[in-house]
């Protein structure tokens, strides 16, 4: 569904991503850890046609640099990092904007399907009972949800996520990888995160990519990961810090 | 259902407060004439009805060639700033950007200036020339402040936008105080039209503005999907579909094109710009299929309020325009927008 081939991109000057090469098959959730300013959301903008890149970026097969931005919106969507809202949107307009790119002709109108659609998701994402509150007045795990079930309402065969489940707490962070474990595999569909996490990554991904200075120190199934690599990319000693934690877990 | 009701209920009585606030001030002047007497005169107007005998026959020509342009450029005038507003604070997710924040209004305003120093503003040369060019150096200012941004910033960001609109307000300003001190013969005018006025206006004008704020309305109508998407930012936008280059360059132009139109005609007139989508969007949710109409009136009717307040305050001398909008609009955004606040965080 998603296929990188020798994809460099960044801001001007020296590329922040290099020869990058992956991809990812339907029903499959990618997940991209790697220290700070190691180019995971630099590459993840690429994916979604914010950034020009060089290399080849297929999504379906098709070349992104070809697609416009609303053909590339019925392919992909994209969630970010928890951003505050200034717009007082009920709950069901916000995520009835996923219907965006599927609406057509001169005068679109949303019909029967888009609001069954709209209804789905909103309860993929368990935000029903919220559907005509006001976005600004909702906690920031409600809010991201919210927007889990926008890029839902998408119908996109591709979610990118960037770092989705920041600044939440651990129960919206569970639910929230959940929901959007269920959608990958009922509908075989795929996802790519950038992820904070490692716990988080390696209990929802089905594969992980770890990046070290915009290349890839390692493309592995998340229950092959050659634990050492993560010690010497994030210059921790994680396996350590992580054992050490669940030894005070076992005490309490 | 029941809120696509609500919102019906909520339009029609702006609708009728609009209507309202039109014949009140059509009315009201020098001569007191009744709304009754007004909307009957109006009638006759546009249907040759004929008239009551009991009306004055000097009324119809002092409401029709003297009250009613005034009060209708008022209303448009309105309507065109508060619909700039609202599309330059959705375009730029800004609720302060306002198109006088954004140098649109010091840039057709120091158009017109110019006009007015060069002798070009008077008979039919100068009703075409005069917003034509303020038209004109809206868009040029528009252009001129997105394309440093761009050169700042490949990609267009909104706080940069903001930034230089400021600046370039600022000494757009300056340089029409350095005009209107360079030609004495014109300093007044250029003084008084810093402020605002809707005194002496011609049919003409009112049509031409008309035309501007229909156009421009339809415009922003159509792009109400776009409007709303792009409220979110510019990142969700493009992922949702939205094309950010093309469709901000279209939104900034038309609010450029329907405030630079209003400003050469009556003048820089700040707030109702800023204020109206606040007030609108608190009663009408977000929407910019609602919140649009629903500035247009609530706009249109404001300035006209405000301009009925100018003129009959103080007679016969008039209070610009541009301080009875301050004056009314600060202290009574300051209480929307705070007690509002609470009552919404609750706190």
């Amino acid at each position: 569904m998603l296929s990188v081939k020798n994809v460099s991109c960044g801001y001007g000057g020296s590329p922040v991503v290099q020869e990058m090469s992956f991809s990812v098959r339907a029903g499959e959730i990618l997940g991209i850890l790697g220290p700070n300013g190691c180019g995971k959301t630099t590459l993840l903008k690429a994916l979604s046609g914010l950034l020009p890149a060089s290399g080849e970026i297929l999504l379906c097969q098709k070349p992104i640099k070809g697609l416009s931005r609303l053909e590339i919106a019925k392919k992909a969507a994209l969630v970010t990092q928890l951003s505050p809202v200034s717009f007082s949107y009920t709950v069901y307009e916000t995520v009835e904007m996923g219907r965006y790119a599927h609406r057509s002709g001169l005068f679109p109108r949303t019909g029967e399907r888009d609001r069954q659609i709209v209804l789905e998701s909103l309860s993929r994402t368990g935000v029903s009972e919220l559907r005509d509150r006001p976005v600004t007045t909702l906690s920031g795990g409600q809010l991201q949800r919210v927007f889990l079930a926008r890029a839902f309402a998408q119908e996109p065969q591709i979610i990118l996520l960037d770092e989705p489940t920041n600044h939440l707490d651990l129960g919206f962070q569970l639910s929230l990888m959940e929901d959007l474990r269920a959608w990958v595999k009922e509908k075989e569909r795929c996802a790519v995160g950038v992820l904070h996490d490692i716990n988080l990554a390696l209990r929802f991904a089905d594969r992980i990519l770890l990046m070290d200075q915009g290349k890839a120190a390692a493309l592995e199934n998340a229950g092959n990961l050659d634990l050492s690599l993560i010690d010497k990319v994030y210059q921790a000693q994680i396996q350590d810090y992580m054992k050490t934690s669940l030894e005070l877990w076992r005490s309490c | 259902m029941s809120e696509r009701i609500g919102t019906r209920i909520k339009i029609a009585a702006l609708l009728l407060f609009s209507l309202g606030s039109i014949l009140l001030s059509v009315g009201v002047g020098s001569v007191f004439i009744s709304p009754g007497d007004t909307a009957a005169i109006l009638w006759d107007a546009l249907f040759h009805t004929g008239l009551p005998a009991s009306i004055d026959p000097i009324y119809p020509d002092l409401i029709l060639s003297l009250r009613l342009p005034r009060v209708l450029m008022a209303f448009l005038t309105g309507a065109a700033m508060a619909l700039g507003g609202t599309v330059m604070q959705s375009v730029l997710q800004n609720p302060l950007a306002s198109p006088y924040g954004l140098g649109i209004s010091s840039g057709a305003g120091l158009g017109a200036a110019a006009v007015m120093v060069m002798g070009l503003s008077s008979g039919a040369v100068g009703a075409l020339l005069l917003p034509g060019v303020s038209l004109l150096s809206g868009l040029f200012t528009v252009i001129l402040v997105m394309g440093i941004c761009t050169r700042l910033d490949r990609s267009m960001n909104n706080t940069a936008i903001v930034l230089v609109g400021m600046v370039f307000s600022l000494f757009l300003n300056a340089v029409m105080s350095l005009l209107a001190t360079a030609s004495p013969q014109h300093a007044q005018r250029i003084n008084l039209w810093q402020l605002g006025s809707f005194s002496m206006k011609e049919w003409h004008e009112v049509v031409i503005l008309f035309c501007a704020v229909l156009l421009c309305f339809f415009i922003f109508l159509w792009n109400s999907d776009k409007l709303d998407i792009l409220t979110f930012g510019e990142e969700q936008a493009a992922s949702l579909g939205v094309s950010l280059k093309s469709s901000k360059w279209l939104l900034l132009c038309a609010v450029a094109a329907v405030t630079g139109t209003a400003v050469a005609f009556v003048g820089v007139i700040g707030f109702v710009d800023l204020i109206a989508p606040h007030i609108v969007r608190r009663f009408f949710g977000s929407s910019h299929k609602r919140v649009l109409p629903a500035c247009a009136l609530l706009g249109g009717s404001f300035l006209t309020l405000c301009d009925l307040l100018s003129r009959t305050l103080t007679p016969p001398r008039e209070i610009p325009i541009g301080a009875i909008t301050a004056l009314l609009g600060a202290p009574f955004f300051l209480y929307l927008y705070f007690v509002g606040k609470r009552r919404e965080t609750g706190c």
